[in-house]
């Protein structure tokens, strides 16, 4: 396997597959190197959509939107059916609180020209029927799109191995070889040596291991979440589902009161309609390093938390749950970055729970980096130097 | 959360005998079942045993079933029914679905100094037009509801598949009052034992060795077979089709080890045509890759009951030994002992490809285990 590329990428979950994907679009011979299997993590143990009332306004928020725009874009492009549908969110507010901030929340959102109604008690119920009679009401926003995650991954694949692409699976990068001048010259793999000026690194949660091999130090934690499937039935959702606690959560600067348990492992109600009448219930956000179990006591709570908005749920069976563990990033921020002291070594990671959403983006932007051109969004927020 | 020193999961012969084992050497305890009672399938066994001369020919499943019941009741094994495992989570804790009555149910969480997987096999499947059909099921499922409900599923049946299994239901059907309008076997000869398939042919039921099922149709359930000759190339030979009336297809098309517990709990599994599919590979005390956690009977590769209860034996010599209840030497020679009685049953044509295949388990635990 000893040959040259132009870029080498560890990691081919979502966002590795999405650079690899954007690289050969741009004329680049790529290697995508990974340690086990396309999509073998995080990227298949995760839910899949690509949202936009879950993103701060301002760079967030566009983020999304773009990843959304990209998605329909890349339904065209790509031959490989990753089963896009847009077919809109809703966020729940369980408390007037709650209802106060969304509407403040959407308010600044609209401003900005995205499309998200305001639904009180009724109007949810008319979206919804199963929902449960007591919430104050949320908003519905009309562009939110879901793809399958680890379908995605190959469609990425699929459309360019063995055109530029090679892909390298169950291979472990063991070193990032460099010259006298910091500059990458090579990766080092338990089957040989790929030689390139550039490499990104997509590990996601296992990113830091990759950056300690140049001497960096990257700040992503494994954060695990966890995801019920119920029973085959019939239609209990039409459309993703969150609660707006789901916000809260994820951004730690709004203070609410909620349940010691729920509050533990930080679990926010999400629920996803399946093709097969399956839903997708999620999800726990706790801290316990590469731990995949999907433990007991964090299903429970997840469940409690699903039957309080849908009580219907309390009737249908769980019939599997898993786990992921998720990119977690202090600054909430992914990186998609030049790292200047070592040149040639990207880094494209820290997505936490956006990951699916942003890889089409993260994909173009690494790839425009990389090109030499104006990438095609302020990048300033994504880079490393954030850290000096 | 409720504490235990041992846990076996699926009350059927092996994890029966596990727990007789190590309950007569002094340890607690709890068997978990799904169902209204345990025994396994070995209630619906009412034939006698024989084939192995080794022991228990000419006894009947049920009576063995019956037996093993009251000697773990005798030795105060806990035995919770209508209870389902729904998981095995870090630190030796299972979470159990318990049935409280038709309505209510509870989760329960044990944590066990050592767990036994004794979950038996699953019926495969045969997959054809119209075999999602009301009618169409397992020959397990037939056997269970005549002869464990007393239910006949069906007045005229179709069986897919002679092996033993496939020959016992369709004899023990025809007892129960069905009529057994053929037996369907892709092979080109019967595969089950001659003693057996003799018994049918002497009623008069034919036995299509070379055919294969092609589709079932039926509105409400099935109503009708059409069976086919096969090619060496498992294509179907136009113009061999046969169309039978019946109302049920059973499909004995053997079985595979139930490994959703092994996989929960990280077992390493191996696949092996000879034990049934995957299974999880173990050592000499029956502990799989996954420490304290054991495996008997079926869930280690499809066998029979007999060898079940070896397994299971060793399984509770094993963690009555690991636990301090039974001394080293003592343990090593009733160890030994099991083995040796599994050598014998695994005797014969067949048993040397299952010997040569639970050899390769213990010797892929070997290899797994020393990285």
């Amino acid at each position: 396997m000893n040959k040259t590329y132009d870029v080498v990428i560890v990691g081919a979950g979502v966002i590795g597959t999405s650079c690899a994907y954007h690289l050969v679009k741009k004329g680049f011979q790529v290697a995508l190197v990974e340690k086990k299997d396309l999509a073998r993590e995080t990227s298949s143990h995760c839910d899949a959509v690509a949202l936009i009332p879950d993103k701060m306004p301002g760079i967030d928020a566009a983020m999304g939107y773009a990843s959304i725009q990209r998605f329909k874009e890349l339904e065209k492009e790509l031959n490989y059916d990753f089963e896009f549908h847009q077919n809109g969110s809703l966020h729940l507010c369980e408390t007037d609180q709650e209802m106060e901030i969304a509407t403040k929340y959407a308010n600044d959102l609209i401003a900005e020209g995205y499309a998200i109604d305001i639904l009180n008690p009724e109007e949810l119920l008319e979206k919804e029927p199963f929902l449960a009679t007591d919430l104050k009401g949320g908003l519905f926003s009309h562009e939110c799109c879901g793809v399958n995650p680890y379908k995605l991954c190959f469609a990425f694949v699929d459309a360019v191995q063995g055109k530029g692409l090679d892909v390298y699976t169950h291979t472990t990068v063991t070193d990032i070889r460099r010259d006298a001048d910091n500059n990458v010259v090579g990766v080092e793999t338990d089957n040989g040596i790929l030689k390139t000026n550039k490499v990104v690194n997509c590990c996601g949660v296992w990113a830091p291991e990759i950056g300690k091999m140049v001497g960096i130090d990257i700040p992503i934690k494994p954060r695990k979440g966890v995801i019920l499937i119920s029973g085959a039935g019939f239609p209990i959702c039409k459309q993703k589902i969150h609660e707006f606690g789901y916000m809260v959560s994820k951004f730690d600067d709004i203070q609410c009161e909620r349940d010691p348990e729920v509050e533990k492992y930080n679990v926010a109600f999400t629920i996803e309609p399946s093709a097969g009448n399956n839903v997708l219930i999620g999800s726990s956000r706790n801290f316990d390093g590469y731990d995949v179990d999907a433990e007991i006591d964090i299903i429970r709570v997840i469940a409690k938390r699903a039957v309080r908005f849908f009580p219907i749920l309390k009737n249908i069976n769980c019939i599997r749950s898993y786990a992921g563990v998720r990119p977690f990033i202090e600054e909430h921020l992914p990186l998609i970055t030049h790292v200047k002291e070592i040149p040639g070594y990207y880094i494209a990671a820290g997505h936490e729970g956006d990951g699916i959403s942003m890889a089409p983006l993260t994909g173009r932007l690494i790839s425009e980096m990389i090109a030499g051109e104006e990438p095609c969004m302020d990048v300033t927020p994504f880079s490393f130097s954030r850290y000096k | 959360m409720k504490q235990c020193e041992m846990l076996v999961i699926g009350g059927g012969p092996a994890g029966l005998s596990a727990a007789i084992e190590a309950a007569e050497a002094g340890v607690k305890v709890v068997i978990v079942d799904a169902n209204e009672k345990a025994g396994g399938q070995l209630f619906k066994q009412i034939h006698k045993f024989f084939g192995s001369s080794m022991h228990r020919a000419g006894i009947r499943g049920m009576n063995i079933g019956q037996e093993l019941l009251e000697r773990c009741e005798k030795l105060g094994v806990d035995i919770w029914l209508n209870s389902l495992v729904i998981g095995m989570y870090k630190d030796n804790v299972v979470a159990i679905d318990v049935k409280k009555n038709l309505t209510e149910h509870k989760l329960e969480k044990i944590q066990a100094k050592k767990i036994v997987i004794a979950t038996g096999a699953s019926e495969n499947a045969v997959r054809f037009p119209g075999w999602t059909l009301p009618g169409v099921m397992g020959a397990g499922a037939a056997q269970t509801m005549a002869n464990f409900h007393r239910v006949l599923p069906g007045k005229k049946v179709l069986m897919i598949g002679s092996g033993n299994v496939g020959l016992i239901v369709s004899y023990q059907l025809m007892q129960a009052g069905a009529e057994i309008v053929g037996i369907v076997e892709a092979q080109p000869k019967i595969n089950g034992y001659a003693v057996h398939a003799s018994k049918l042919t002497r009623e008069g039921i034919p036995i299509y060795t070379g055919y294969t099922i092609v589709e079932a149709s039926g509105d409400e359930r099935v109503n009708k077979a059409v069976i086919a000759k096969v090619n060496p190339d498992w294509s179907t030979e136009p113009g061999t089709e046969i169309t039978l009336d019946v109302d049920t297809i059973t499909i004995g098309a053997g079985l595979k080890p139930l490994i959703g517990m092994s996989y929960m709990g990280n077992c390493h599994l191996m696949n092996d045509r000879f034990l049934g599919g995957w299974a999880p590979c173990h050592n000499y005390s029956m502990e799989t890759t996954t420490k304290d956690v054991y495996v008997a009977g079926d869930a280690s590769g499809v066998e029979e009951a007999n060898t079940a209860i070896e397994e299971g034996k060793v399984c509770g010599i094993a963690i009555a030994q690991a636990l301090g209840y039974l001394e080293e030497d003592k343990a090593e020679q009733m160890k030994k002992e099991a083995w040796g009685r599994l050598a014998g049953l695994r005797e014969g044509a067949h048993g040397a490809e299952r010997t040569a295949a639970k050899e390769r388990q213990l010797l892929e635990y070997k290899k797994v285990m020393e990285g």
